[in-house]
């Protein structure tokens, strides 16, 4: 059992119980065209790249390739001339908040985990894994929303958080005959993954993500095309009293990293919410999730 | 001496890297009933013929898989309607040349079959492109190997 010294659902929680295994990299000296492949195929949002030692030398995060995309680089170009220097690590028994402590101060969405040689990346831990952890604990917790839906039992009365609560109200929206320069404008300025698309009565349309922009980038679209000739359509979106966990079961099960919220009416967009958020919050979907946790970890 | 050109078969379908997912699936059918047997991978070839990768059926189920699907194996009901056609949904977009291998192992006509063995294992590759001036000639597929060799195992 986990001995728990704060009040924090995250504490005790350690990186090697979140991190993914899988890491992808790829010679600085390969082309950009060869890293979005890496980045389609592994559904991965960036990957380290290494030197002719085998020792890693930086990162290229779909926002770097988004940047070369916008200066025109042809997809020949090496990846070190477009990676982000240093990446940051962190330990397999480091804990969960040192970690996300690192990733917020730092302004990085993913830390990679160093073995205890300190030669070798065993690791990669993003935002999703520690969400899909805490998502584990909500499922299998005795005051889930899911067990009490099976046993027909009534609502405890623990309130549960709303997608409201969590979301970021303010929505960054662009024109369906923008360019996608100025969507990759918009996306730089205002640090989001994902801009909305509306139509000419101003209601959504469509979303243009950065994953949508390094597809393109490889397909070879001008960056001149109008937004509306990429973008990913119809809308996903929640209702702003959605539960948190419903949300962030619909975006685990169907491979999406934000959804936007909807007021009354889902042409009504008041919000976006993402599995970042969800984590950044560090907890689970309620407010009873501190005393399951310690129930769940009694099980092990 | 047995070489790669004495199990290569010179029988097979190529992919261009431009083309669909989708319509690559198609020709992996079409492909199968051609050779009457199950076609698990395509050489991917530019206009000129030259080999630049290769598709296989594990580059499309590794791009179908869902993101988080290790913490599904760990819930007891999970509500699946739907999240296959999602799933195969997205691959729409993506193109042969996205998600193809293009580190590939390629062998000569001249490459000792023993040789072509030792790659197969060490690698973990189950069939391997026969070039001459960067153009494919043929494959060799580990089942042809296998009984090419044991038909001398068991004279």
């Amino acid at each position: 059992m986990v001995i728990l010294d704060k009040k924090k659902t995250l504490t005790g929680l350690l990186v090697k119980e979140a991190m993914r295994k899988q890491v992808i990299h790829l010679p600085q000296s390969a082309s950009i065209d060869n890293g979005i492949s890496a980045l389609i195929k592994y559904k991965i949002n960036a990957f380290l790249t290494k030197d002719e030692n085998g020792l890693p030398t930086g990162v290229v995060s779909k926002t770097d390739i988004m940047g070369a995309y916008y200066a025109s680089l042809p997809l020949e170009t090496h990846l070190n001339n477009i990676m982000s220097f240093s990446p940051l690590f962190c330990n397999p028994n480091d804990t969960l908040e040192s970690a996300l402590d690192i990733m917020r101060s730092k302004g990085v969405y993913r830390l990679y985990v160093i073995g205890e040689n300190r030669k070798k990346v065993v690791g990669t831990l993003a935002y999703p894994d520690i969400v899909g952890l805490l998502y584990l604990y909500c499922n299998d917790c005795e005051y889930s929303h899911y067990r009490k839906k099976r046993k027909k039992q009534a609502d405890p009365m623990i309130r549960r958080y709303k997608v409201k609560e969590v979301m970021t109200s303010f929505v960054k929206a662009c024109g369906e005959n923008d360019s996608l320069l100025k969507v990759m404008e918009d996306l730089s300025i205002y640090r989001f993954g994902a801009v909305l698309i509306t139509d000419k009565n101003n209601h959504p349309s469509g979303v243009i993500s950065k994953t949508d922009l390094s597809i393109s980038y490889k397909h070879g679209v001008d960056s001149q095309t109008e937004a509306k000739n990429i973008m990913s359509s119809p809308v996903r979106s929640c209702e702003e009293d959605e539960l948190l966990e419903d949300a962030i079961k619909q975006m685990i099960f169907t491979d999406v990293h934000r959804l936007f919220v909807h007021k009354d009416d889902p042409q009504n967009i008041v919000g976006v919410f993402s599995l970042s958020d969800a984590a950044r919050i560090r907890s689970g979907s309620c407010h009873a999730c501190l005393s399951s946790r310690i129930k769940v970890d009694k099980h092990d | 001496m047995a070489t790669a050109k004495d199990v290569m078969s010179t029988k097979f379908h190529t992919l261009l890297p431009d083309i669909h997912i989708t319509e690559a699936v198609k020709m992996f059918k079409k492909a199968s009933e051609k050779e009457q047997q199950k076609v698990f991978g395509m050489m991917v070839t530019n206009e000129d013929g030259r080999l630049i990768g290769m598709l296989s059926m594990y580059d499309i189920l590794l791009f179908i898989r869902p993101k988080h699907i290790h913490i599904w194996g760990m819930m007891e009901d999970i509500d699946t309607d739907g999240l296959i056609g999602r799933a195969c949904e997205k691959a729409k977009n993506i193109l042969v040349g996205d998600i193809m291998t293009t580190d590939l192992i390629t062998v000569t006509k001249d490459t000792h079959l023993m040789m072509v063995l030792d790659i197969m294992i060490k690698k973990h590759v189950r069939r391997i492109p026969v070039l001459e001036e960067e153009k494919a000639i043929g494959i060799v597929y580990i089942s042809n190997l296998f009984y090419h060799l044991l038909d001398r195992l068991i004279l």
